[in-house]
């Protein structure tokens, strides 16, 4: 807990970033969402703004996981790893301690959004917002497990992990669900966005909030997927940090 | 070697930085292009409206806006890598500092948002490439204006640095959102009151945007009126930047710090 807060209190005083992306889903909800939506003429779609707010909450997600990998990075490079390795606690505790982290992360930054999200869609259980926000942090581990399994090919080139995992993570959103329907996209972007973690994430999603199940997947793939994702990249994570030895050179 | 031929050196380095930063190319283009041949063609199936042929010409001016916008962070860089007081120590003067920093962000942009332009000519055809010539000097002006911003928001954040990083979200999410690059005039004037609605018509990314759409895709003649109100909402940005730059730079020469 005390490394968690460590890390935190930095980004809590002022809570600048978190602020930062209240009030960018604000403005992109309200006036870009707003005004795409009233671009969409799609039957399947009666209302865009709703589709696209589950899109941009899961949008933030990714973001938030990748920011987890990309500290550890960050930590890496700048000499705190080797310290924290050095600490007389177990690799267990501190690969939860970076998770608990990347989670209380996640929930700051989606307090604000995700309720504004709740508001607009209406009609919600507490069954259905409590799958939702399950879904999102199933979601937001598994990416933060991704990026820090990737974050291992930083410790030979941090460039091309940071040109990796950018390009990554914009191929990964614009090819999947998370801003339109799977049955919008042409059968060659759809082969691809059916690899995306972030299509199964925002389809669940959506699903749990009441959306028209016909334009998306299946949810038993979705929760087998993201469930499969969290379990194995988590576990990577931990794997590779448990072989990471004090005092070498990592970078 | 003469001040002008020092301003062009200066201005060459920082170019060729921009390119030869590799994360950033990668996020440049792999945002642009998926946005020109992803995000455009799929919301061209949600809509009735013709929106790829509409938004594939405003990548172009997206990719100019993140270019130019670059050069606030490699002026935020020299700040706090401590480059600026190495260029303070060479034979050159702060204003020269200064327009060598904007030609090359002005430059940076234009190239870059070239590139693009010639994959955007490839998935859709154009009508008349010739007004594209005629208007890449007003896009470079525009690049440097925008570079402006940039210098302006590093100049502010100089003693703040690390929310320099947040100052350019900001204004690129309220200058792009306020714009007619993702969706047209006629939707926005229903939606958003009178005023915004007149600063969203005078946003030079809407003009930038527009003009690519009419002029070099489109085939209408060039207005010169029209080229003309690119420059009025470009040249005093530029000069805003160059302003705040200047005195920063002028500070940094006479305390030795910020």
């Amino acid at each position: 807990m005390r490394l968690v807060w460590f890390d935190l209190k930095h980004e809590l005083a002022p809570p600048v970033w978190i602020l930062l992306e209240w009030f960018t889903f604000t403005i992109q909800l309200f006036i870009y969402g707003a005004l795409i939506s009233r671009l969409v003429t799609a039957p399947e779609l009666p209302n865009y703004q709703q589709f696209y707010a589950v899109g941009f909450v899961v949008m933030m997600t990714f973001d938030v996981g990748s920011h987890t990998g990309r500290n550890f990075v960050e930590h890496a490079h700048e000499g705190r790893l080797p310290y924290l390795l050095s600490l007389p606690i177990s690799r267990t505790k501190l690969f939860l301690s970076i998770t608990l982290q990347g989670g209380v992360e996640l929930a700051l930054m989606l307090v604000v959004p995700l309720t504004l999200t709740l508001s607009l869609i209406g009609n919600l259980t507490v069954f259905s917002v409590t799958a939702a926000i399950a879904s999102l942090f199933c979601l937001g581990f598994g990416v933060a497990g991704l990026m820090l399994g990737l974050s291992f090919i930083a410790f030979k080139s941090s460039d091309m992990y940071t040109a990796i995992v950018t390009g990554l993570s914009t191929v990964l959103i614009r090819f999947s669900t998370v801003l339109y329907p799977l049955i919008f996209l042409p059968p060659n972007y759809a082969s691809v966005a059916m690899l995306s973690p972030l299509t199964y994430g925002s389809d669940l999603v959506r699903l749990i909030l009441g959306f028209d199940a016909r334009i998306l997947l299946n949810p038993m793939y979705a929760v087998a997927v993201l469930v499969a994702l969290a379990v194995s990249t988590l576990g990577l994570g931990m794997f590779l940090l448990q072989r990471l030895v004090e005092g070498v050179k990592s970078g | 070697m003469t001040e002008l031929s020092r301003i062009l050196r200066l201005a060459r380095n920082d170019f060729s930085y921009f390119f030869r930063t590799k994360w950033l190319m990668a996020i440049l283009l792999s945002l642009h292009l998926s946005d020109m041949l992803v995000v455009a063609l799929v919301y061209g199936r949600l809509m009735s409206f013709e929106y790829f042929k509409f938004f594939v010409p405003a990548v172009v001016i997206m990719g100019l806006f993140a270019a130019a916008l670059d050069t606030g962070r490699r002026i935020w860089l020299a700040f706090r890598e401590g480059v600026i007081h190495y260029y303070l120590s060479l034979p050159i003067s702060i204003q020269g500092v200064v327009v060598a920093y904007l030609l090359a962000g002005g430059a940076a942009a234009v190239v870059y948002s070239t590139s693009l332009l010639l994959i955007a000519l490839i998935v859709l055809p154009a009508h008349a490439i010739l007004n594209t010539l005629i208007l890449l000097p007003f896009l470079f002006i525009l690049a440097m204006g925008l570079a402006g911003i940039a210098a302006a928001l590093a100049a502010l954040a100089s003693t703040h640095g690390e929310y320099f990083f947040a100052y350019q979200q900001v204004v690129q999410l309220l200058l792009l959102t306020f714009s007619t690059v993702f969706y047209p005039m006629e939707y926005i004037e229903k939606y958003l009151p009178p005023f915004l609605t007149n600063l969203v018509a005078a946003n030079p990314l809407s003009l930038a945007a527009e003009a690519m759409r009419q002029y070099t895709f489109a085939g209408h003649p060039v207005d010169p009126f029209f080229l003309l109100s690119i420059l009025l909402t470009s040249i005093p940005l530029t000069v805003i930047g160059a302003v705040a730059y200047l005195g920063t730079l002028y500070m940094v020469q006479v305390k030795g710090k910020l």
